[in-house]
């Protein structure tokens, strides 16, 4: 039952994805060809802000998740751990990707070391790289789970030094356009509206990815605990 | 037209990022059950009771030590 909901979530995220597309592309009214140096490119960002914001759902799912492995022990934890994990990297990689694809149309290059915003984006995206990596290649067991709830509960506070790093340092990455504060959002309502869609469809995506995330995770130490009891029993 | 060109090659990537990841969270999904059923199957317990198994090997390999 959790299995069939969880597909309609993924079914439901994929279809409002790529309605933002097609709006994105037909609906939403082009930028003033002087306000960017490549107008064009700038429709890219109606999926890298809602990737960027299902990745932060992915990692504070992490965050959750190596909290309550790492002080109750609880499996239902570890599995929150695993699933925050694979989206968060998932999400990080598009993110990092249409971004730089972005930055080069509009600064003429990818990458900026000296934005605030870009590296601690692109660190957590490598936490998540690490994460999912190292439990692939270490023997399930507590002291691995320990080492890798430890990275997640420390890595966490990389969450909110990238979303205030643009509000803190204007250094290359555009400030907020929505939630922006006393300055206020410069976002056209019809952008404005593409926008929230495509945050509401990579919300309901993800969810439904980490939850058939857990249950894999689930039925793969049901998996070893039925072929050591087999082996036990023999 | 160079603007154009950009925003192809962001999207197909994304969308090559989600598909990617789909197929590979689907297919783990499937293997898995599949996998999982082929066990049970082999030692003749039906999927509920699976994970109540363990501790009744458990008692079982005991009786049979004692035997």
């Amino acid at each position: 039952m959790r299995g069939r909901f969880a597909e309609v979530l993924l079914g439901a995220g994929f279809f409002g994805i790529m309605a933002t597309l097609y709006l994105g592309f037909h609906w939403a009214p082009s930028v003033s060809i002087n306000a960017f140096e490549s107008p064009a490119a700038q429709r890219i960002f109606y999926w890298h802000v809602p990737s960027a914001w299902a990745a932060f759902i992915a990692f504070g799912v992490l965050f959750v998740g190596s909290a309550m492995w790492f002080f109750k022990r609880s499996a239902f934890g570890w599995r929150l751990h695993v699933a925050g994990t694979e989206a968060g990297l998932a999400c990080g990689l598009m993110t990092v990707w249409s971004g730089c694809v972005w930055g080069a149309a509009e600064w003429g290059t990818p990458w900026d070391w000296t934005d605030v915003r870009l590296n601690t984006f692109g660190l957590l995206t490598l936490l998540a790289l690490f994460l999912v990596l190292g439990r692939q290649s270490q023997p399930d067991g507590v002291e691995t789970r320990d080492t890798f709830s430890t990275f997640g509960l420390y890595g966490f506070v990389l969450v909110p030094l990238t979303y205030m790093a643009t509000r803190i340092w204007q250094i290359r990455h555009p400030g907020p356009v929505v939630a922006a504060g006393d300055s206020g959002g410069s976002l056209e309502s019809s952008m404005a509206l593409v926008l929230m869609i495509g945050a509401l469809s990579f919300t309901l995506f993800i969810v439904g990815h980490m939850l058939i995330s857990m249950r894999i995770t689930q039925l793969e130490q049901r998996l070893e605990q039925v072929q050591n009891s087999l082996d036990g029993g023999i | 037209m160079e603007g154009s060109y950009y925003l192809t090659t962001a999207y197909l990537g994304m969308i090559a990022g989600l598909a990617i990841w789909t197929w590979t969270v689907v297919t783990r999904s499937r293997s898995i059950e599949l996998r999982l059923a082929a066990v049970e199957s082999t030692i003749g317990v039906e999927a509920a009771d699976a994970d109540s198994l363990a501790p009744q090997s458990i008692d079982r390999a005991n009786v049979d030590a004692t035997d």
